[in-house]
Order: C-alpha cells, then structure tokens, then sequence
C-alpha cells in the first residue's frame, strides 16, 4: 500500500496562549498482527508494526507513546499539551522495519 | 524463541531503539531502566510483575476516567481515552500511562510517557481486543505511585487475531 506513512494532525481551529490542546493524529499503518500457522504455531518472521510515536513542540518531547501490536491498524492518537508559544508541533512514528513517518502542524495563536 | 513470535533480530533491535532512546534521555532527565520490550506475548500477571515489578497498584477512585465503549463489536478497532485530573508541575506530575488488555495476548498495549509540559495528564488511542476483556489504564505518578481504573468490555468479534 502506497499510503503506508501518510500522517495527519489535527489541532483546534483557534488556539490562545496558554490553553491546554488536545490533538488527534493518524497514522496509515498496517500494524501486523502475529500470524499463526495451521497448528497454532506462530509464523516466525518479522512483523512490522509501529513501536514509538514522539511528540515534540518547540523542540522538547512532551509526550511519547511506545506502542505494541495491540494497537489497531492505521493508528489513531490523542493527547493534550500546553500552547505557551507559537511554533511548530512534531508527531513522528518509528516501525519496527526502521521507517520514519512525520506529521506537522503549526501553532498559532488567533 | 519462536513461541514469544520475535525473532531474535527485532528483540535485539528493539532493545536497541528503546536502549538509544534512554541513553539520550528522551525526557531530558535520567530515567529509569524501562529499556526493555513492551510488546511481549505473556500473562496479564507476568506483564504486571515485569513492568512494575510488583509495586502495589491503587485504586484511583475519581482521579482517573477511563473512557472505553461497554461493548465493542469490532474488537479491531476500540477506542480508548484516559484523563487523570491530576496537576502537571515539574515536581509532581503524571510520568506514565499506561493502557492493559488483561486477556489479550500481548496484555501490555501502550505506554505512554508525559512530560510536565503537557500541561494535562490525557491520550487516547484505537486499540485491539481479542475477547470480552477488563480494560485498565494505570497512572504512574513522578514519585512512583501507581493508580488504576479498570472497566469491562464486551467484545462480539475479536481483533486480535492469531
């Protein structure tokens, strides 16, 4: 699938300084589960999935996931951080095959 | 080693990942040794024990909202939203949280770690569930106290697969 790594980030549409945000972000991601052959064995290999979602505003992480194949297919993520200053807000996701995906959105206060 | 569904290259390479991300201090302060694999295939108990090695686990009472659908139809897709109404300053803060499936076969779903400037202890995310299962979300505190919420959830049709 050609949409593997296409990130989205959603953030209010007005935002003042010092509000708390919450933002959702989306990632197109199969997050492979663990396949079983025909006597329940699991199928040795190596499963590509998403393990480390980082969250960085004004160039320090405010917040990170690490994640697991627990965690659906085409992952959805929120969380809230502190607008102090305008600037840019960095999600970015790492798989287990090494691929790096980023999403960004400018804060801006209205 | 097959039966844990890594090979010995992704746990290796995990490790090194999570071991990296220590080193750097993603935090910008010395952590703790977390650096180890979340994702193993385990029991709820035996994933307990090894994250937070058997440190006594609370009640949150009203601290904690765990917001998961009562019943899930499609096990594939739950979503899950936690707030804690706990302060984020940088002397106490809400450190960790983290989301537990206690039947799924990796029970251990996601951690997510905050930083004081978060400003709000919240996350959500779209979870998998293989079969009717309590959901827990614990809440690590800066000082080390943990605190728990847990509901039921009914799952018609299973998302985890094998």
């Amino acid at each position: 699938m050609s949409d593997i790594g296409k990130v989205r980030v959603r953030i209010p549409s007005s935002i003042k300084a010092g509000d708390v945000v919450r933002v959702r972000t989306l990632v197109i991601h199969p997050m492979e589960r663990i396949e079983r052959d025909a006597q329940g064995k699991i199928i040795d290999k190596k499963y590509n999935y998403i393990t480390k979602v980082t969250v960085t505003y004004l160039g320090k992480t405010v917040v990170s996931f690490d994640t697991t194949q627990s965690v659906s297919e085409n992952p959805f993520f929120s969380f809230a951080f502190k607008a102090t200053d305008p600037g840019q807000l960095k999600v970015a996701f790492t798989d287990t095959t090494g691929g790096k995906y980023e999403g960004t959105a400018d804060i801006k206060f209205s | 080693m097959s039966e844990h569904g890594f090979s010995r290259r992704s746990v290796l390479g995990t490790l090194g990942v999570l071991g990296a991300a220590a080193a750097t201090g993603a935090l910008g302060r010395p952590r703790q040794a977390t650096a180890q694999a979340l994702g193993m295939q385990e029991t709820l108990d035996a994933g307990l024990k090894r994250v937070f090695g058997g440190r006594p686990i609370k009640d949150a009472g009203g601290l904690v909202k765990l917001d998961v659908p009562l019943i899930a139809e499609n096990g594939a897709v739950v979503p899950v939203t936690v707030e804690v109404n706990l302060p984020m300053t940088p002397s106490n803060y809400v450190k960790h949280i983290y989301i537990v499936a206690d039947k799924n076969r990796i029970p251990i779903v996601t951690r997510v770690a905050l930083a004081p400037e978060a400003g709000q202890a919240y996350m959500g995310a779209n979870i998998r569930l293989g079969e009717t299962t309590d959901v827990r979300a614990i809440v690590e505190q800066s000082d080390g106290t943990l605190l728990q919420a847990k509901r039921e959830v009914k799952v018609t049709v299973g998302g985890c697969g094998g």
